[in-house]
């Protein structure tokens, strides 16, 4: 139905994809990468990236060593997000997990994305695993980091999405012990 | 925990210099089927990136700060400004912070700003989302995700539309033109593009005019329309539509002037019918048609003028019908088919007569 409407715009978008499985350039794929994370800003792409797979795509990213697929892909994945039906897509493939694992990133972009991502994916039915208290204790570093917009996001995300009450009994307990979510990796 | 309470007093406090604020290297290695208009760098943009703060820097430092929100308010209420002093910034030039009332705004202006030269400096405008409180950022959030989802909503509505029109075997004329052009960058680079030319030709060398603030899609069907015209000029850009028409009967109805011109002593017997043409140089136009032939890769059409692929409302037909008179007419045409005639036969003529002195010295 989709492919009736608008023949070009999938087709072109579905050669993207294509040339990101087909080639082997590095260079290439971090380019058409960045290109689907982009094109995934406009919603009117969101249909047609949906069908294409494109956000299972940018979850396989989130494993790669190369740090700019991470954070394209984390991007993506951040403009995905605002849609409910790809949120949808994304919680079916497990991307909460792998989303959290981002948090640890040594990119600011891609932890802010990160942020973001999460804030999208907490529905009701989500709430309790996004507001787990590895997370909330990251959010709580988060809001006392040096850049304004890592603290305004984990503000918000403290406000928005878990209970007063939740924020309180993380508080207590990352003053007893710390857990590893949200410190950088360190550099090679 | 102090410090999401103090960050609020902080928003305008001295500015830090981040990474996003620099203008990263533009990209040379796509492939072609993936080059925007624009040159860009590889980067991915999130609402994270957004702001309906913009920072303005490379404004030349002769108190112009008056023009500069003047120019900035063309595109949406801005809130508030100020000169960033403590901010790093290029001999003789000023930064400036620009608070709009909304995102969309910032948006355009940021847009048809950027990279754009302003009383002798080049500007470079960014989004500045640490000035924003957390307040700010939560809304731009919320926005953003009330207006995906209503595009969501917008849309199935349309799918059920299309699907009750197809039922009906009626064509549906709803998506048209935004739907058929691929790709969504690409959309905002032509938007770009045009939203340039508007912008350089308006604010270049005037005070910026009160115009009103545009929406994307008006700027859509402008690109549409404009197309060519803004890019194959002489070096100087005709910003109204008029001007095409102009350039275009110009070019038209002046080549016959011009291949007369070039015959001596022949062309000048009449008065060539229907053109009340402005003098063109004869260089000007032979470069312009030599670019036009470039630029539409199909040589040869555009030399005879006739077969020219028309931009906008087809002009009438030079003169023909001008002398309601049938005496009168077919003069008219006996005139034009002996000039045709005398048009295409000196070449040659001309040649022998070259010949002739030669031989006698």
């Amino acid at each position: 139905m989709s492919s009736t409407e608008a023949p070009e715009r999938f087709e072109y978008l579905q050669s993207l994809v294509t040339e990101f499985q087909d080639t082997d350039s590095e260079e290439a794929k971090e380019q058409v990468l960045a290109n689907l994370a982009n094109f995934a800003y406009d919603p009117k792409n969101l249909e047609y990236l949906r069908e294409l797979q494109v956000p299972d795509l940018f979850l396989d990213m989130l494993t790669e060593e190369n740090e700019n697929f991470v954070e394209f892909g984390m991007g993506g994945l951040c403009n995905l997000s605002m849609d409910p039906d790809c949120r949808e897509v994304i919680l079916q493939s497990g991307g909460i997990s792998l989303v959290t694992n981002c948090l640890s990133n040594r990119r600011e972009e891609t932890v802010l994305s990160a942020v973001t991502t999460l804030m999208n994916l907490a529905t009701p039915a989500t709430r309790s695993q996004i507001s787990e208290p590895g997370i909330l204790q990251c959010m709580l570093r988060f809001s006392l980091a040096e850049s304004p917009r890592l603290r305004n996001l984990a503000a918000v995300f403290l406000q928005d999405c878990c209970s007063e009450e939740q924020v309180r009994q993380a508080q207590q307990q990352m003053e007893g012990r710390q857990t590893a979510v949200g410190i950088p990796l360190p550099k090679e | 925990m102090a410090v999401p309470v103090s960050n609020r007093s902080a928003c305008w406090s001295a500015p830090e210099v981040y990474k996003h604020h620099e203008q990263q290297r533009v990209c040379i290695s796509r492939p072609k089927y993936r080059e925007g208009r624009k040159a860009k760098a590889v980067k991915v943009y999130t609402i994270n990136l957004e702001s309906r703060y913009l920072m303005v820097q490379g404004v030349p430092a002769i108190g112009v700060m008056t023009e500069l929100i003047q120019l900035c308010a063309l595109y949406g209420v801005v809130e508030e400004y100020r000169p960033l002093d403590e901010y790093p910034a290029e001999e003789f030039t000023e930064v400036y912070l620009v608070k709009f009332q909304k995102l969309t705004s910032a948006r355009a202006a940021k847009r048809n700003m950027d990279e754009k030269s302003f009383y002798g400096g080049v500007l470079h405008v960014c989004y500045v989302p640490e000035y924003e409180t957390v307040e700010d950022t939560r809304l731009k959030l919320q926005d953003r995700r009330s207006y995906i989802a209503r595009a969501a909503r917008s849309r199935a509505k349309q799918r059920e539309k299309t699907e009750a029109a197809q039922e009906s075997s009626v064509s549906s004329e709803a998506p048209t033109s935004s739907d058929k052009i691929p790709a969504s960058r690409d959309v905002t680079s032509k938007i770009e593009s045009t939203g340039e030319a508007l912008s350089l030709s308006h604010y270049s060398e005037f005070p910026p005019l009160p115009l009103p603030p545009r929406e994307q899609c008006s700027f859509r069907q402008k690109s549409h329309r404009r197309l060519v015209p803004t890019e194959d000029k002489m070096g100087t850009l005709h910003n109204a539509f008029f001007n095409v028409e102009q350039w275009q009967a110009d070019s038209l109805s002046s080549n016959p002037t011009t291949s007369n011109r070039k015959q001596g002593t022949e062309g000048r017997l009449g008065p060539n019918p229907g053109s009340g043409v402005r003098f063109i140089p004869r260089n000007t136009n032979l470069e312009s048609r030599k670019r036009k032939v470039e630029e539409s890769g199909e040589p040869a059409a555009n030399v005879s003028g006739e077969n020219e692929p028309l931009i906008g409302p087809k002009l009438p037909e030079p003169a023909k019908l001008d002398m309601e008179d049938e005496s009168l007419n077919t003069t008219v045409g006996l005139i034009r088919s002996t000039m045709k005639q005398v048009g295409s036969v000196p070449d040659l003529k001309r040649v022998e007569k070259k010949a002739k002195p030669r031989r006698r010295i």
